[in-house]
Formats: structure tokens, C-alpha cells, sequence
């Protein structure tokens, strides 16, 4: 039985692309799964960096699709997991150094031996995203509640639409205290907008900044609430239906606030 | 086809040369005066075409009015070609040299072994010990030079890299993201940062030197190494890595001259 | 050490941005600067719109190109988006003049933006055209902002192309600052860049949680044009499509402005945000000591 193939992707930059894709992917692979994490971003890699593996490359994902190596001799297990890997990208190469269907073949050896393929994808809608998607069965999309990304975001779901994948939506980075002034948009603006099944909401958090410098995904902190919203997620997506909590944030003289959805 | 400010580029690359240039003239042939007077470039990728194609081509273009002007690529056998055929010539990519290629092609296979060995968890390469010579001694001879130093001096940023048969000297930083590779020895005036591969070509002797040691990673001959980050930095300052027991180790350069560290060969 | 470096960046920003202005103007050819970064999220978008804001502020004509065919935004943060009739593809492909597509500015003074086209593709851009179409428009603007879409593909050549000065801009993220150091070996000896670090929190730099200016410059070492502190309101003023430079005595504004002195070339101290003093806690906290990285 061959493993989900999965694409995070975004259109905009820096909305969180790639911390989620190491930590739903470090998630899953605490819940006992086989993951394979394969970053798509051939110049600009991160995906090792946010995990810390960065001095452990010896392969790269160029490498295996111009046949220099096995897939699994480049593939670089966490020792922190039982069961997590991930494929980096090349940083000295451009995004044209692989074609798509070499990319999709890649994808599909490394769902042969996993039961999720996460890819990172690149921002924007070149090659690398075409090549990015091309891999894959289903993408989630991540955007943050900003109108730019969601203008963004709103492009690429057309996209992958237009190829019938599935797509999910991740609301990264929302920051409750400007939804309720009014300075930023809520999940349900959001939704409206994409018409897109909501996976998960995850709130901004200032730790996450300092755990990417560091390597190490923020679902390790177990006092981190960022840990439980990201396990709900991979619930979701295993097909469990997990209510959206909401999340009373009282401010600091201890009123309650109205509740937002956040989970 | 593409047109270009200078004219037009005909790619013939990735698939079989004859279909290609059926196509070609298939499409030129709907379009007759379009490119009329234009020059046009050829690109054939990786495939090398015969003479016969060359002038089929040729003839197919002036069908339409078009003049071959050049060929683009990076091989070396195109550009000889381009040269019989008194075509100019436009190098593409990386232009590695056929001894450059084969090197790329034996950093591949060290790699290779790299990781086949940390999969099985060794670290050493066993060396063989020669066989006592048992022939009378060899005249002294000029031997061929060694090959030569590479001499950069700048800082490489992230992503760009320099491959070279003989040793490296870099006078300026190396970014972590930029990539050295030496058949010889690696020497940083600065700080090195990103990764650097001596003796490339199998010379365990081989060493780097940096100013500031903090590479993501190290490669001497076919060991790998990286930085424990759960231990601390070793004392600052210049130093060097070098190869022994089967391991590489990073010695202070004020410690280098000790007599276990002379230029010797590690035991 | 350091303030030697410190002191050299700023004889360098102000000199040569003096420099390449005496030029501009005895060549009467505008300067053409492409913001751009690598990584995206950094804030080339806002920072391009702001920067052009307090630019045409001090009296210049500034025009703002958005390069991000495909993903436009620009349009957006300077709150002209309904105002957009033609983009760049309509006028490299030469169905409208441009300045049929050049639209003004909301506030009067000599800014205008060349919006991208929203339905189109990166490799729709006729690379010869958009260096001619930067050329001229050096002609008659002093400046030309070029606001280059995120990555190192073909969006981010055509973005450079016409350009003959670079922005980067960075946050202090380890990704950002490795992503900034490919694209300025990417621009090679063409260009010397400049830096502006977007997104500063001193509160966290202070606590050893983020990157500090001199850990950003320590690998990109390029001449610092500035520090904008990470600020709520620059979203909303971006969702608002209100640059905050309109508003110069906010810090931000402030800053964006002293930024633009010094791409005049002004002799004009870098931008830093203000050092927020230790609230108690934090205090109490660092007695028990935290890691430092």
C-alpha cells in the first residue's frame, strides 16, 4: 500500500510553509507513522535547516534524480523520531535542474516506503512549485490571515484545482487580539474567500522563530501549545473529524474575551 | 523555438535528433517567411549530431531564409564541431572540461561510499599497506608538477561552489550553503562555514586550513564529519583538520607542529 | 571592530548613494534599485512601497514596479488595487503605452505604480522588453523600484535585469539570512547590495531568542541601510494599503524615511529600533540564565 503523497504549498512566502511541513511531519511520525519529508526548494533549502539535519547532507534530491545515488542513501533519518526522514534539496543547483516527471518518480519511490510523502514546496507558481505539485495526490495550503496571502493562496488553490487534487487549508499565524480589534481577518473572512476544507488554525507564537534558528521542531517542546494543535491537525487529517476548540484568551486583567476558533 | 534578441534558438535536445529536426522543418515549413533573414543558434543538450544532421539542418533553416550561426552547450566535442563547421559557439552551464567531468563523476563515488559507510555505521576506510618494493631503487626523477593552486580571493556566498584539481586558497569567507572541493589541500583565509571536501580524489593525507574553523560539514578523502552540536566549540582561532585513525580531527594551528602532527603521514 | 564596520557602512551608504545621485543626475537617467531577498515573507513588498513613499515624500519621482506576475501585491499595500487597469504584461506586450498603465498614487505627490498582471505567467515576461521598459522609464523617473517576487527563478532574473542597484532585505531568521547570501552571489559583481533587516524584535534579540543585527551581518557583510522593528501595525497599515511611511513620525515611518535619506545619499545615522528597557520579568528570568545560541 503505497504512502499519501502530500504538497504544502502557499503561493506567498513566508507564511510557514516549511516549519509545517517539519512539524505535522514530526507529528505524524510521533503517532507511529513512516514519514518522508522532501523538500522541493532547489537553491533556497530550509527544510534541513528548521530541522537541525543541515550537517548531515550528504545526498541531495538532485543527486537522486540524476541517478548519482540511491533515494535512500540520501535520505537522512532524525534520530530524535522513530520514523521520520527527509530528503534535502540541492542549495548549489537551480529549480530547472529536475523535470517534473523526475520529481513525481522521486515521490513516488519514497511513498513506496512511507506512509506520508510531505513535500515542501518553494513560494510562488514557477518551476518548482509546478514541480512541487507534480508529485503529489493531495495539497494542503498554508496562508496566514493577511489579504496578500490570501490573494495568494487563492491562486494557487485555482492551480491545483484545476489538476483535481484535494485541497485542505492551514490559517497560519493568527494573531486573536487583531482579529477581535478588527486589524486582522478571521478564519471564517478566510474560509469565505478560499472555499477550501479547513485542516487546521494555528496561532502565532513567538517561540517558533527561535526553535527554526535552532533545528528543532516546535512539537518537541511539550509546554508548547503549538504541540496539541498541530496533533489535532494530524488527526484530522488521518480522517478523524476533531472539533475546532475555541480559544478564550482572557487579557491580562482576566476578562473573557468572546471565543475565536483556534485548533 | 524560441526567438532571442539576436534571432531565434532552435532547441534540438532531449529527445531523437531526426524526429526533432522533422519537426523543425515541419514547423518552419508552416510559417515560410516569418524568420526570413534571421540567424539562428542551435542546442542540442547532451546529443552530439553527425556531420549529415548538421548539413540536414542547415539546409532545412535556409529553406526558410534562416542562417545557422551557432551552436550553444557545454561539451566540448559540440564546440570542436561548431569550429569544423566554422559555426560560432555559445557555452552554456557549468563548462567542465572532460577531466573536470570524470572528477564530478569520482566525487560521486566517494560520496557514495561516505554514505554506504555511515548507513553501516563505520567510520574508517581501512588502508592497504603497500608491498615492500622489492625492486632496486627507482631513478630520480623530475616528476610531473603537481597540479596547480586554485587562488580566490572573495568571500563565496551561499549556493556557489569551486571544484579544482590541486589545492584551494580562499581569501576571504566561505558561506555556509557554498561548497569546496580539492583534490588537494583546502586553505580559508577567513572563515569556513559551509563545506569543504580534500583530497577528493581519495589523498587522505590531504588537509584543510581555515582561520575560523565552523564548517557545516568536512570531507577528507572518503571520511565525512560534522560538528557535534551537544559538544562545545573547540578553542577559536586557526586551525586545521586533518585525517587520522581513521577520523578527522581539527588541531589548533599553535598545536600543529607538535611531532605527531608533523607533515608525516598518519600512521 | 565593530564600530569600525558600523562607521564604514554608513560612509558607504551615504557616499555611495551620493555618488550614484550626482551621476544619475548629470546622466539625467533615473536609478533603477530592485528590491529582492530570496526567501519570501521577509517584507520586499512593504518595504519597496515605503521606501517609494518617503522617497516621493522628499520630493522625487518615484515609480514602483511589481515583478511578481502572477502574485501581485504591491497593488495592495499601497491600497490601489481598484485602481489598476493595465499591468506590465499589457505593456511589454504593447497594448497600452505605459502611461496608460502607470497608476498615481493616492496621495498626490510623484508616485506611480506598475502593477503585475494577476492571470498570467513569470515566463510571459519578454526579458529584453523588460530591460528596455526599465530603461526608459530611468528616463524619466529619478527613481525606479523594482519589487522582485520571492525565490531565484526566472520572476526574480526578470525583476534584475534592468536594474543597475540592489535591496536586499532580511529578517533575523537563520533561513532568511542563508537565502539572502545565496541571491547576493546570485547577483554577482554587478551589484553591490545594501541591506535592510525587516522584522526585528529587540525584546527577543535581548533575550538570545532571535538573531541580532551584527549575527545577520556577520555572514551577509553588507552595507546596513537600516533596522525596521517588527510592528503590528505595519499589517494593518498593509491590509489597509496605508504605508506607514505616510505617517513619518511614527518610529516606523521614521525609520523608512531616514532609510530613503540615506538611498539619497544623505549622510543620515542608520535606522535602529529603540532598545525597549528589560520589563521585570524579564529581569527575574535571566538571573536563572537561558541558552544562548
Amino acid at each position: 500500500m503505497s504512502g499519501r503523497k502530500i504538497v504544502i504549498t502557499s503561493g506567498k512566502g513566508g507564511v510557514g510553509k516549511t516549519t509545517t511541513t517539519a512539524n505535522l511531519g514530526a507529528t505524524l511520525a510521533k503517532r507511529g507513522r513512516r514519514v518522508i519529508l522532501i523538500d522541493a526548494d532547489i537553491g533556497l533549502r530550509n527544510l534541513d535547516l528548521v530541522l537541525g539535519l543541515e550537517k548531515r547532507i550528504v545526498f541531495d534530491l538532485v543527486e537522486v534524480a540524476e541517478g548519482r545515488c540511491q533515494l535512500r542513501q540520501a535520505l537522512i533519518k532524525d534520530k530524535r523520531f522513530d520514523s521520520l526522514a527527509i530528503l534535502p534539496a540541492a542549495q548549489t543547483r537551480e529549480k530547472d535542474a529536475i523535470a517534473p516527471e523526475q520529481f513525481a518518480a522521486i515521490v513516488a519511490s519514497a511513498a513506496e516506503q512511507a506512509d506520508y510523502v510531505l513535500v515542501d514546496s518553494p513560494a510562488g507558481i514557477e518551476t518548482g512549485f509546478r514541480n512541487a505539485v507534480a508529485g503529489a495526490a493531495e495539497a494542503i495550503v498554508v496562508t496566514t490571515p493577511e489579504v496578500s496571502a490570501i490573494r495568494d493562496a487563492d491562486r494557487v488553490v485555482g492551480k491545483i484545482a484545476s489538476e483535481g487534487k484535494p485541497i485542505r487549508l492551514i490559517v497560519n499565524r493568527l494573531r486573536p487580539e487583531m482579529v477581535r480589534s478588527g486589524d486582522m481577518l478571521s478564519v471564517e473572512d478566510v474560509c469565505d474567500v478560499l472555499s477550501v476544507e479547513l485542516l487546521g488554525v494555528v496561532p502565532d507564537d513567538e517561540e517558533v522563530i527561535d526553535t527554526t534558528n535552532r533545528g528543532e521542531p516546535i512539537v518537541l517542546d511539550e509546554s508548547n501549545r503549538l504541540r496539541a494543535i498541530y496533533d489535532k491537525i494530524a488527526r484530522r487529517l488521518e480522517g478523524e473529524l476533531v472539533p475546532f476548540t475555541s480559544f478564550d484568551q482572557p487579557t491580562f486583567l482576566g476578562r473573557l474575551i468572546g471565543a475565536l476558533k483556534v485548533g | 523555438m524560441r526567438g532571442r534578441l539576436d534571432g531565434l534558438e532552435v532547441a534540438l535536445a532531449g529527445r531523437d535528433l531526426e524526429e526533432a529536426l522533422e519537426e523543425l522543418q515541419a514547423r518552419l515549413i508552416d510559417q515560410p517567411s516569418f524568420y526570413r533573414g534571421s540567424s539562428a543558434v542551435a542546442y542540442f543538450g547532451a546529443t552530439l549530431p553527425s556531420t549529415e544532421q548538421v548539413k540536414r539542418l542547415r539546409l532545412i533553416l535556409s529553406g526558410a531564409g534562416v542562417s545557422l550561426r551557432a551552436f550553444r552547450g557545454s561539451n566540448e566535442d559540440l564546440e570542436a564541431l561548431a569550429r569544423a563547421e566554422e559555426l560560432e559557439f555559445e557555452r552554456t552551464g557549468p563548462a567542465l572540461s572532460r577531466s573536470a567531468r570524470s572528477l564530478v563523476a569520482d566525487f560521486a563515488g566517494a560520496r557514495n561510499d561516505i554514505a554506504e559507510r555511515r548507513k553501516r555505521g563505520e567510520a574508517s576506510v581501512r588502508r592497504v599497506k603497500p608491498e615492500p618494493s622489492n625492486q632496486r631503487a627507482v631513478e630520480l626523477r623530475l616528476v610531473e608538477t603537481p597540479p596547480g593552486t586554485l587562488y580566490h580571493t572573495a568571500t563565496l556566498r551561499g549556493g556557489q561552489t569551486l571544484h579544482h584539481c590541486g589545492n584551494i586558497v580562499v581569501v576571504g569567507d566561505v558561506n555556509p550553503g557554498a561548497e569546496l572541493i580539492a583534490t588537494g589541500d583546502i586553505l580559508v583565509f577567513g572563515r569556513l562555514a559551509g563545506i569543504a571536501h580534500a583530497g577528493a580524489q581519495g589523498d587522505e593525507a590531504a588537509r584543510i586550513y581555515a582561520i575560523d574553523l565552523a564548517p557545516t560539514q568536512l570531507r577528507i578523502a572518503t571520511f565525512i564529519a560534522a560538528e557535534d552540536p551537544a559538544e562545545d566549540r573547540a578553542t577559536p582561532g586557526p586551525a586545521a583538520a586533518l585525517a587520522r585513525d581513521g577520523q578527522i580531527v581539527l588541531v589548533p594551528l599553535a598545536r600543529l607542529n607538535l611531532p605527531e602532527f608533523s607533515g608525516a603521514a598518519p600512521a | 571592530m565593530h564600530q569600525l564596520q558600523d562607521e564604514g557602512q554608513i560612509v558607504n551608504g551615504g557616499a555611495a548613494g551620493e555618488r550614484k545621485d550626482a551621476e544619475s543626475k548629470s546622466a539625467k537617467l533615473g536609478r533603477a534599485i530592485v528590491l529582492t531577498s530570496g526567501k519570501g515573507g521577509v517584507g520586499k513588498t512593504t518595504t519597496t512601497a515605503n521606501l517609494g513613499t518617503a522617497l516621493a515624500s522628499r520630493g522625487a519621482s518615484v515609480v514602483m514596479i511589481d515583478a511578481d506576475v502572477g502574485l501581485r501585491n504591491l497593488d495592495i499595500v499601497l491600497g490601489l488595487e481598484s485602481r489598476v487597469k493595465h499591468h506590465l504584461l499589457d505593456v511589454l506586450e504593447e497594448r497600452v503605452s505605459v502611461d496608460d498603465a502607470l497608476v498615481p498614487g493616492k496621495h498626490g505627490e510623484r508616485l506611480f505604480l506598475l502593477a503585475a498582471a494577476q492571470s498570467r505567467e513569470k515566463d510571459e515576461v519578454d526579458t529584453p522588453k523588460m530591460q528596455a521598459l526599465v530603461a526608459s522609464l530611468r528616463e524619466r523617473f529619478d527613481y525606479v523600484l523594482i519589487d522582485s517576487p520571492a525565490g531565484i527563478e526566472l520572476g526574480f532574473k526578470n525583476a534584475v535585469v534592468g536594474a543597475d542597484e540592489a535591496i536586499v532585505v532580511c529578517t533575523p531568521e537563520v533561513a532568511a539570512v542563508r537565502d539572502v547570501d545565496r541571491v547576493v552571489g546570485l547577483l554577482g559583481n554587478r551589484f553591490r547590495p545594501q541591506l535592510i533587516i525587516n522584522r526585528l524584535r529587540p525584546q527577543l534579540v535581548r533575550k538570545g531568542k532571535m538573531l541580532s543585527v551584527e549575527d545577520v551581518n556577520a555572514i551577509l557583510r553588507l552595507p546596513l541601510l537600516g533596522v525596521i522593528a517588527d510592528e503590528p501595525e505595519i499589517i494593518v497599515t498593509t491590509n489597509r494599503g496605508e504605508p506607514l511611511a505616510l505617517r513619518a513620525t511614527t518610529p516606523t515611518g521614521a525609520a523608512y524615511h531616514a532609510i530613503a535619506a540615506r538611498v539619497a545619499g544623505e549622510d543620515v545615522a542608520v535606522p535602529m529600533p529603540p532598545v525597549a528597557k528589560a520589563s521585570i520579568f524579564e529581569r527575574l528570568g535571566s538571573i536563572f540564565g537561558g541558552k544562548r545560541r
